[in-house]
C-alpha cells in the first residue's frame, strides 16, 4: 500500500523539479537548522503540511491580523520562500493552488512580516519535506545508503544531509519510529514494506527512539542552542499573544468542528478521523500542563503511529475535500483557518517545547520551567475566558469519551487503525496509548505464533505438494433417478400392483406379401388302424394316376401288413399292437416292392381280362395278354425289328421301329424310331427316340434303365440319355398329344473315324461289372437310384468285320448347353458320352482254313458271360460261337461248334444264357438248329435240328421263371415253346401266327419271390406289340427242373 | 532439520479408505433408519443431519487412520421427477476415495456419500 503510493508520487515528480530541489537542499537545511525543528515536529510534518495547504487562505487572514507585528527576520528568507514558491507553482498546476499562490504573493508583498515569513517558511519547509519525501521515495535506496553512512559517520559536513535523509525517512515512515528502525533496517536491509517486522521492532524501538533522538538532537541542539533560545523567547511572546486570541476562537473551532462532523457524519472514516484530529488538537491545549508526562510516554505511543501511514496520506485528500468546501463556507472557514493557524503555531511551539524537553536534563528542566510560565500566561487570561475554555474542554472530553466508546465497539482492525492516530497527533491520549500498547503485546504474540504456524504449514504444504499429485477425480455419478413417465405414474397410482400393460403389433406396415414358392398341393388322405372294415384308408379321388397308384399301394400295404400271418396273429392274441420301428421299415420296404408288383399284376390282369373278353384267338400258352398302343401316327407302317427288355427294370421295354419308305404325316421317314415302354402303361410309350439310320441292335444301361445304346447299320454307336428333359428335344404335336422325339445324346458318327466301326454294328452289349466268379448282377428295384448317380460301366460294340470296341460310358458333371468343343459327338446339353477304351479284332482268330471255305467271316452276335465279363462269345456266320477273352489267357474251348465236326456257313442268329444256369447257353442258327452249350465244353450239351421244322431261328429266349423252358421264334412266325422237363426232344407248344406275322419276340417276367409272372412280347408285322402272359404251367417252378438240366448236361458228355 | 522431515504420504494398507466397507456402513445405517419411512419435509432436515453424524461416527470407528471424512446425505421425496447427482473431487487419487450408497423406497430416496481425504 505504502509502496504503491510511493510509486504514484514518484510518477508525479518531475526530473527538473527534482534537480532544483536537490540544489536548494542546502538552503533548506540551513534554515531548518536555524529553525531547530524537532524530530517530533518533523514527524508531524506531512500532516501539518497538508493542514497548512488547507490553511493557506486562512493564513492570509491570519497574517492580516498580525500585520503590526514586526520580526527581526531577514529578507533572505522571503527571497528563499519566493524561490520556493516558484517551485511550487511549477509543482502544482491546480487552479486552486495557483490562486492560493497568488494570494500568498500578494500577502508576501503586502506584509513584510518576519514572523509571517518565518511561518511561511516553515510551511514551505514542510512542503519541501513533502516534496523531498517524494524524491526520497524515488531514490530510496540511495538515500538509505546515504543515511546509513551518515549514521555511522556523523561528521559535521554530512550531518546536514544526513538529517535531511533522516527526515525523509521519518516522513516516509510517519515519524520517529523510522529512526528506531534504522538499526533494524541495517540488519534487515531492504525489508521496507514488510509490515510484519514492525511488530518485532516495536520493543526495541521504545528504547532506541529516545536514545537516538537524543543522540541526534544533541548535536543539533548544542549548535543551535543560542539561536533557539532566542527564537524561543520570540515564540513565547508570540504565543502569549496568540493564545489570547485563540482562546476565544477555540470555542468557535469546536463548534465548527462539530458542525463539520455533522456535515460529514455520513462521510468516510478518514474524515471522522480528521475531526477527531481536530478534537484532539483541542484536547491538546487542555493537556498542555500534563505534557511533561505525555512526553515520557510518547516513546511508547509512537509505535502505534506506525501502521497509520495511510492515515496521513488519506488526510491529504480529505483536506483537499475541505478545500473544495472552502468557497462555499468562506466566512466560517476564516474562523476555522484562524483556529488551525493557531494550532499550527501552537504545534510549532509545542515542537520547540518538546525539543527542549527531550534534550536530556536541560530539556526537562526547561520544560518544567516553561510550564509554569505558560500557566502564568494563562492565568493572565480573563476568568471569563478560562471558564469558557474549561467548558469547551469539558465538552471535548465528553465528546472524546463518546467517540472512544463508539470506537471501542468497532472491530479490532479499526481499533488498531484508530489507536495509532494518537501517536500521529503527538502525545495525547493516555488511555488510548495504553490500550494500544496492551493490544500490541498480545496481538504481536498471537501474530507471531500464528505466523510461525502458518509458515510451518506453508512449508509443509509446499514440501508435500511436491510429493503428491492432486488431480480431478472422475465425475462420479452419485444418483441417477430417471423421471417416471406419465404412464408409469398413472399405473402406479391407479393400476394394479406389479402389472404392466403392453401391446405389440407385428408387421403392421407389411401390407402385401410375396410368396415365391409354388402352391403346395394338398390332398386329403386318411387311414385307419387297425382297419375294422375294408376301407382302411381313403381320400379324395383324383384323376391323377400316380396318386391313384399311391393310394392303391397304401391300401395294399395296409392290407398286407394286416394279413401278415405272424403279425396279425400276435396282434389278435394280444389285442394290441406293439410297434417296432425297425421292423416296420423293413416291412414297408419289402411291402412296397410287393405292392408294386401286385399293382402291376393287378393292372395287367385287368387289362388282360378286358382283352380276353374281346379277343377270340388266344394262344394256347397264354394266360392273358396285353397290347401296347402302337397305333400312333409316327409308328404307322413301321416294322418292329427288335423288342428288348431291361435287365433290371423288368417292366421297361423298348421297341425298335425300323424306318419306312412310306410317306407319313410325320417326317421321320428315314429314321428309326425307338419307343420306350412301361408295360404297365401300355397306352402310350414313355419316350420316343429317333435316329437317322437303321438301328441294328440296342440295349439298356445296367441297373435303372436310363440310358439306351444302339448300334447302327452305318457303323456308329449311339446312346440316348432318357433323363434329358423333353423340352430340350424336338417336339411335335400329333393329334391331341405332344411328343418329344429325342435325338441321340451321343453318337460316334464320323467323330471317331479312327477308332469307330467301319461296318454296320451287329451287337452292342453292356460289359457286366461282375468280377470272375462273382454273382449275377441282381439289381434290386430300389437300389437303382444310387447306380444311376454314378455311371461307370463299359460298353462293347461289335461290327460285322469282327472289330470289337470297348467304350467307357462317362457322365459329365455338368451339361453344356452350348455344346462341347471337344466332344463333337455330344449333343448340346447332353451329359453322357462314350470314350473309346480299346479295340479288338476278333475275326482274325478264326482259322484261315475255315475262312477259306466259307468266305469272309462275319461276326453277328456278341454276348458276355454274365458271371465273368472277361469272357465273351461271338456268334459268327459259320455256325460257330467263338469264345474269347478281353484280356488274359485264352479260355479252353475256342469255339462252340456243332455236334458234328466241320464248319457250315450258317449264321448264328441268337445266343441266350440261361438265367438260372449261367454256364448254359442256347444258340439258335439260321438253319433252324438249336444247340444247348455249356461254357466249358466245345460241343453242345444237346442239339435239336428239327425244332423249327427247318425254319431259321429268329430269336430264342429262356424264360425268366422256369429254368427248363425256352421260346423260339422262327422265321415262319411260329413260336415254339420248349419244356425240357416235359419233353427234351421237341417243343411242347408250337403256335403259328399267320394272321399277323410276328417279327420279333422277347420274353419278360420276374423270378422274384413274391410275384411270379412271365410272358412273351410279340411284335407283329402290323406294328402291334402284344404281351402274352404265360399260363401257369410255364411260369410256376416245377420240382426237379434243374436236376433235369444237370442230367442233360451230364448226358451230353 | 526441517529439510529432513519425513512425511507419511501414503496410508497403511489396512488403514486405507476402503469404499466397500464404508458402503456397507452407509447401507446398514440408512436401511435401518429409513426403511418404511415416509417423506416428512419437517423432519427430513434433522434426519439427514443425524444420518450424516451417524455415518460419520461409524466410519470413524472403521479405523481409517489419518482420514478426514466428509459425509453428505441427501434425502429427497420420490414423486416421479428425475434426479441427477454427481460429484467431482480435486484430490490425491492414490489415497483419497469416496463411497456412496443410495436407498430408495416408494416415498423417498436417500443418497449418502462419504469422502475420505487423507491427512498427510
Amino acid at each position: 500500500m505504502h509502496s504503491e503510493k510511493k510509486l504514484t508520487k514518484e510518477d508525479t515528480w518531475r526530473p527538473a523539479d527534482l534537480t532544483r530541489h536537490i540544489r536548494e537542499e542546502g538552503d533548506d537545511n540551513e534554515r531548518r537548522r536555524r529553525g531547530g525543528e524537532s524530530v517530533e515536529r518533523r514527524r508531524r510534518d506531512p500532516e501539518k503540511a497538508s493542514r497548512q495547504e488547507r490553511d493557506k487562505p486562512r493564513e492570509i487572514s491570519r497574517e492580516k491580523r498580525h500585520e503590526d507585528q514586526k520580526y527581526r527576520y531577514s529578507d533572505r528568507r522571503k527571497e528563499g520562500s519566493r524561490d520556493r514558491r516558484g517551485d511550487k507553482d511549477q509543482e502544482r498546476k491546480d487552479d486552486r493552488e495557483t490562486k492560493r499562490e497568488r494570494d500568498k504573493l500578494v500577502a508576501g508583498q503586502r506584509y513584510d512580516d518576519d514572523y509571517k515569513r518565518r511561518d511561511r517558511e516553515d510551511k514551505q519547509d514542510k512542503e519541501k519535506d513533502k516534496e523531498r519525501r517524494r524524491e526520497k521515495e524515488k531514490d530510496r535506496e540511495r538515500d538509505k545508503e546515504r543515511h546509513n553512512e551518515g549514521q555511522r559517520d556523523k561528521r559535521g559536513g554530512e550531518r546536514e544531509k544526513e538529517r535531511r535523509t533522516e527526515e525523509r525517512d521519518k516522513e516516509h515512515r510517519r515519524g520517529e519510529r523510522d529512526r528506531m528502525e534504522k538499526p533494524e533496517r541495517e540488519k534487515t536491509d531492504r525489508h521496507l514494506g514488510s509490515e510484519r517486522h514492525k511488530d518485532e521492532y516495536r520493543d526495541h524501538r521504545k528504547d532506541k527512539e529516545r536514545r537516538e533522538r537524543h543522540g541526534d538532537k544533541k548535536d543539533l541542539e548544542a549548535k543551535d542552542e543560542s539561536e533557539r533560545t532566542e527564537e524561543k523567547r520570540r515564540h513565547k511572546e508570540e504565543r502569549e499573544r496568540r493564545h489570547r486570541e485563540r482562546e476565544y476562537q477555540d470555542e468557535k473551532r469546536k463548534r465548527d468542528s462539530e458542525s463539520r462532523e455533522k456535515r460529514d457524519s455520513k462521510g468516510s472514516g478518514e474524515e471522522v478521523r480528521r475531526h477527531r484530529g481536530d478534537r484532539e488538537r483541542a484536547e491538546r491545549d487542555k493537556r498542555k500542563q500534563g505534557r511533561q508526562r505525555e512526553e515520557d510516554k510518547e516513546g511508547e505511543e509512537e509505535p502505534q503511529g506506525n501502521p497509520h501511514r495511510d492515515g496521513v496520506s488519506s488526510k491529504k485528500p480529505a483536506s483537499d475535500k475541505s478545500h473544495k468546501q472552502d468557497p462555499k463556507t468562506e466566512a466560517a472557514e476564516d474562523e476555522v483557518s484562524a483556529d488551525q493557524e493557531y494550532e499550527d503555531d501552537f504545534e510549532e511551539y509545542e515542537e520547540d517545547f518538546e525539543e527542549m524537553d527531550e534534550s536530556p536534563g536541560e530539556g526537562a528542566d526547561e520544560g518544567e520551567q516553561r510550564h509554569p510560565a505558560a500557566g502564568e500566561e494563562r492565568e493572565e487570561l480573563s476568568a471569563q475566558r478560562r471558564k469558557e475554555i474549561e467548558a469547551i474542554q469539558r465538552a471535548m472530553d465528553e465528546e472524546n469519551q463518546r467517540v472512544g466508546a463508539a470506537q471501542s465497539r468497532q472491530t479490532v482492525s479499526t481499533e488498531e487503525e484508530e489507536t495509532p492516530r494518537g501517536s500521529e497527533m503527538g502525545p495525547k491520549r493516555e488511555g488510548a496509548s495504553q490500550r494500544g500498547k496492551f493490544i500490541d503485546f498480545v496481538a504481536a504474540k498471537q501474530r507471531e505464533v500464528s505466523k510461525k504456524v502458518s509458515t510451518k504449514q506453508k512449508k509443509r504444504s509446499t514440501e508435500l505438494l511436491r510429493l503428491i499429485d492432486l488431480d480431478f477425480s472422475m465425475t462420479a455419478s452419485l444418483l441417477d433417478l430417471p423421471p417416471v413417465n406419465e404412464y408409469d405414474m398413472y399405473i402406479r397410482t391407479f393400476g394394479a400392483a406389479n402389472t404392466r400393460q403392453a401391446y405389440v403389433q407385428c408387421n403392421e406396415d407389411n401390407a402385401d406379401r410375396d410368396v415365391q414358392t409354388e402352391e403346395i398341393e394338398v390332398c386329403e388322405k386318411w387311414t385307419q388302424h387297425p382297419p375294422e372294415h375294408k376301407g382302411a384308408c381313403g381320400g379324395k379321388e383324383k384323376p391323377n394316376t400316380m396318386s391313384f397308384m399311391f393310394e392303391y399301394r397304401v391300401q395294399y400295404l395296409c392290407f398286407l401288413f394286416l394279413t401278415d400271418p405272424n403279425l396279425s396273429h400276435e396282434a389278435r392274441n394280444k389285442g394290441e399292437m406293439s410297434f417296432d420301428s425297425q421292423r416296420l421299415t423293413a416291412f414297408l420296404r419289402s411291402a412296397s416292392q410287393v405292392m408294386v408288383i401286385l399293382l402291376e399284376e393287378d393292372r395287367a390282369e385287368r387289362k388282360s381280362l378286358r382283352k380276353l373278353s374281346s379277343q377270340t384267338d388266344t394262344p394256347s400258352f397264354s394266360d392273358g395278354s396285353l397290347q401296347l398302343n402302337t397305333n400312333l401316327s409316327f409308328l404307322y407302317g413301321r416294322r418292329i425289328s427288335l423288342v428288348h427288355f431291361s435287365q433290371a427294370q423288368r417292366h421297361t421295354m423298348m421297341s425298335v421301329h425300323s424306318p419306312t419308305t412310306e410317306p407319313s404325316a410325320v417326317r421321320l421317314d428315314g429314321c428309326t424310331v425307338i419307343c420306350i415302354w412301361n408295360i404297365w402303361e401300355p397306352s402310350r410309350p414313355q419316350k420316343v427316340l429317333v435316329y437317322e439310320s437303321e438301328v441294328q441292335c440296342c440295349c439298356f444301361s445296367p441297373g435303372k434303365a436310363i440310358l439306351v445304346f444302339a448300334g447302327t447299320s452305318v457303323g456308329s454307336v449311339v446312346l440316348w440319355d432318357l433323363r434329358e428333359h423333353a423340352g430340350a428335344h424336338y417336339r411335335l404335336t400329333i393329334g391331341e398329344e405332344e411328343w418329344a422325339f429325342r435325338q441321340p445324346t451321343f453318337s460316334t458318327d464320323a467323330v471317331m473315324a479312327g477308332s469307330s466301326h467301319f461296318s454296320s454294328v451287329t451287337s452292342v452289349e453292356v460289359v457286366p461289372s461282375t468280377a470272375p466268379g462273382g454273382l449275377r448282377p441282381e439289381v434290386p428295384l430300389l437300389a437303382s437310384v444310387e447306380e444311376s448317380s454314378r455311371l461307370s460301366f463299359q460298353l462293347a460294340s461289335l461290327d460285322e468285320m469282327g472289330v470289337l470296341n470297348f467304350w467307357v460310358v462317362v457322365e459329365l458333371p455338368k451339361a453344356n448347353e452350348a455344346g462341347s468343343p471337344t466332344d463333337l459327338g455330344l449333343r448340346p446339353g447332353g451329359k453322357v458320352k462314350l470314350l473309346h477304351s480299346s479295340r479288338l479284332l476278333t475275326a482274325d482268330r478264326v482259322s484261315p482254313r475255315d475262312a477259306a471255305k466259307a468266305g469272309p467271316l462275319q461276326t453277328l452276335l456278341l454276348r458276355f458271360l454274365p458271371t465273368d465279363s472277361n469272357h465273351f462269345f461271338i456268334g459268327t456266320n459259320m455256325g460257330l460261337v467263338n469264345h474269347e477273352t478281353s484280356h488274359g489267357l485264352k479260355a479252353p474251348p475256342k469255339f462252340y461248334r456243332f455236334q458234328e465236326a466241320g464248319v457250315r456257313p450258317i449264321d448264328v442268329t441268337s445266343i441266350h444264357f440261361s438265367p438260372f444256369r449261367q454256364q448254359l447257353f442256347l444258340v439258335g442258327c439260321g438253319d433252324g438248329s438249336i444247340r444247348l452249350h455249356q461254357v466249358s465244353r466245345e460241343h453242345p450239351v444237346a442239339e435239336w435240328k428239327n425244332g423249327t421244322a427247318g425254319e431259321a431261328v429268329v430269336s430264342l429266349h429262356w424264360t425268366w421263371t422256369r429254368p427248363a423252358v425256352f421260346c423260339v421264334l422262327d422265321a415262319a412266325s411260329t413260336l415254339h415253346i420248349w419244356d425240357l422237363v416235359k419233353n427234351d426232344a421237341e417243343p411242347v407248344v408250337t403256335e403259328r401266327m399267320d394272321s399277323d406275322r410276328v417279327t420279333a419276340v422277347t420274353v419278360f417276367g420276374d423270378s422274384g419271390q413274391q410275384s411270379i409272372y412271365s410272358g412273351i412280347a410279340l411284335a407283329h408285322e402290323s406294328g402291334k406289340i402284344e404281351m402274352q402272359y404265360f399260363s401257369r404251367h410255364f411260369t410256376v417252378h416245377i420240382e426237379g427242373e434243374e436236376e433235369k438240366l444237370e442230367s442233360m448236361m451230364a448226358e451230353g458228355f | 532439520m526441517e529439510g529432513s522431515d519425513t512425511y507419511l504420504i501414503r496410508p497403511n494398507h489396512q488403514h486405507k479408505f476402503k469404499p466397500a466397507i464404508v458402503r456397507e456402513c452407509i447401507r446398514e445405517i440408512v436401511r435401518e433408519r429409513l426403511s418404511g419411512k415416509r417423506y416428512e419435509p419437517e423432519e427430513v432436515t434433522e434426519l439427514s443431519r443425524s444420518l450424516a453424524e451417524c455415518i460419520k461416527d461409524k466410519v470413524k470407528n472403521a479405523g481409517f487412520d489419518k482420514y478426514k471424512l466428509v459425509v453428505q446425505v441427501v434425502i429427497g421425496e420420490q414423486r416421479g421427477e428425475g434426479v441427477k447427482m454427481s460429484s467431482r473431487c480435486f484430490w490425491d487419487a492414490d489415497t483419497d476415495n469416496h463411497a456412496e450408497d443410495v436407498f430408495i423406497n416408494e416415498n423417498l430416496f436417500c443418497q449418502a456419500v462419504v469422502f475420505g481425504s487423507y491427512y498427510y
